[in-house]
């Protein structure tokens, strides 16, 4: 007959114990939302505050780097700050590098910003769609968008578009969100900010929030919203609520219950470090 | 041409561009930035053409599987080159829409878009399941890993403030202090390492990336 305790027993749960756990714990929210408030961080606050300093024609770029994967933790930050720039009436250019799904990123962006309906594409945004490639290509884009681009993604000639008359290079752009899940904000930090002094800011999921962090300090990044919760406070300080704060319900049951995990696993670990 | 020719080609080509982005980076040398700029995209020409090599690659790789009926991995191989196929024929079928078509952008919305979010939040899954089953406070060093760790998430989560308002004092304490000093030495010290690196291929001592022309 076993002598296990409850100890012994929680140590050698069934993992599906704990997806189903996870997977109730997650539904709860869904039928009944919680709505905790959301505090600022500093780094979501610089990121609005260079937003709210844009003035009416400025060029922004928008660099998606974040697949579809990542739309949980970055999208509801990008559609936040193309809403900012809109109402700032800055004149967007937008393209991707690292996933090949850009386009339906792209579109999603599109969908999700009914203001863009006063934009004129060619006049006040443009897309230039997918680049294979990374830091190369960054540096090139900075000294001369021409050797990379001739035509737009849809097929337009660079020089018909209204919206890149004059703009050419890093110096011609106001500012920098690149949105990422690895290294490429790095790239523009090196390749833009340190060449032309281009302001850089980052769109991350959760993980880079520490990797960038230096960059914050050394005044390189001017802003970054980390993960979904960045995205969360960008759509608060905007004023416009969407699928970041709707899913601020959800972090907090995961998170909670991943501490949870963590204390009563150390806990039977204590209790039954004698045993072993 | 000799392998000797071959491999000191290599050298000097290799110097010569590292010379050339090296100056254009830190100085303004007249003339110089044009030849950087047809060398950078010359590097994304070459960058697109091993994409197509890779591409290439996976066919050979994966009908060689499929060929010799390895099991257990065939199936898969088979089944990769049968969405290969379609997708290249759906881009192919208007060229000049190429991915703005609506049947490839079908598989894209209603196949890689849902494949790719699922697979992520299945990570969190992962992540509860080994928190409980891995993360122990074995040594002095795990605890207080973990304590740092449980502040931290509780600080990118709203609730963590509602549980005690000096979780996200102390959770950013760590991520703004905490860390960064940590995270800058990585950086610096990865920034050293990749100069030395430089440094060593410039001086044509770093074989590794010659391939088969090095020795």
């Amino acid at each position: 007959m076993s002598s296990e305790g409850i100890w012994d027993r929680l140590q050698t749960i069934d993992r599906r114990v704990f997806y189903w756990i996870l997977f109730i714990a997650l539904m709860i929210p869904f039928i009944r939302p919680i709505g905790l408030p959301i505090a600022i961080t500093p780094t979501t606050r610089g990121l609005y505050d260079e937003l709210a300093e844009v003035q009416p024609g400025d060029v922004c770029l928008l660099s998606i780097s974040s697949g579809v994967s990542a739309w949980a933790e970055c999208l509801p930050a990008m559609v936040a700050s193309v809403k900012m720039l809109v109402r700032q009436e800055a004149k967007i250019i937008c393209w991707g590098m690292g996933h090949v799904d850009v386009d339906i990123t792209w579109n999603k962006i599109l969908s999700q910003v009914p203001e863009l309906e006063t934009y004129t594409y060619g006049e006040d945004y443009a897309y230039f769609g997918y680049i294979p490639t990374q830091e190369t290509t960054i540096a090139l884009l900075g000294s001369n968008i021409r050797e990379v681009f001739t035509l737009d993604k849809y097929g337009t000639p660079i020089d018909d578009l209204p919206v890149m008359q004059g703009v050419n290079t890093a110096n011609d752009f106001r500012l920098v969100l690149t949105s990422d899940t690895g290294d490429v904000g790095s790239y523009y930090i090196r390749q833009w900010h340190t060449n032309y002094d281009t302001p850089v800011a980052e769109v991350g999921i959760a993980m880079l929030g520490s990797s960038y962090m230096p960059y914050i300090h050394s005044g390189e990044l001017f802003g970054m919203t980390v993960g979904s919760r960045g995205g969360a406070e960008l759509e608060m300080l905007i004023g416009s609520p969407g699928d970041a704060t709707i899913t601020m319900d959800a972090i907090n049951v995961s998170h909670i219950l991943v501490v949870i995990a963590i204390v009563l696993a150390n806990v039977g670990y204590f209790a039954t470090r004698g045993k072993r | 041409m000799s392998e000797v020719y071959k491999r000191e080609l290599v050298f000097v080509v290799t110097a010569i561009v590292a010379i050339v982005m090296i100056l254009n980076f830190f100085f303004v040398i007249p003339g110089l930035s044009p030849v950087a700029e047809q060398l950078q995209a010359w590097a994304l020409i070459i960058q697109l053409i091993a994409i197509a090599i890779g591409a290439a690659n996976v066919m050979r790789v994966h009908s060689s599987l499929v060929q010799r009926r390895v099991q257990g991995r065939w199936l898969y191989s088979a089944w990769l080159i049968g969405l290969f196929a379609i997708l290249t024929i759906l881009g192919l079928i208007n060229l000049a829409t190429g991915t703005q078509n609506p049947f490839y952008q079908w598989v894209f919305d209603h196949v890689y878009v849902s494949l790719g979010t699922t697979l992520y939040a299945i990570t969190g899954f992962y992540i509860f399941s080994a928190a409980y089953r891995a993360f122990r406070a074995r040594t002095l060093d795990a605890a207080i890993l973990l304590l740092a760790g449980c502040f931290v998430i509780l600080t990118n989560a709203p609730i963590g403030e509602v549980i005690w308002s000096g979780i996200p004092v102390i959770g950013r304490w760590m991520l703004d202090y905490g860390q960064v000093p940590a995270m800058r030495t990585f950086l610096i010290t990865g920034a050293f390492g990749l100069l030395a690196f430089g440094f060593r291929t410039l001086l044509g001592k770093e074989t590794g990336f010659y391939g088969e022309v090095a020795e």
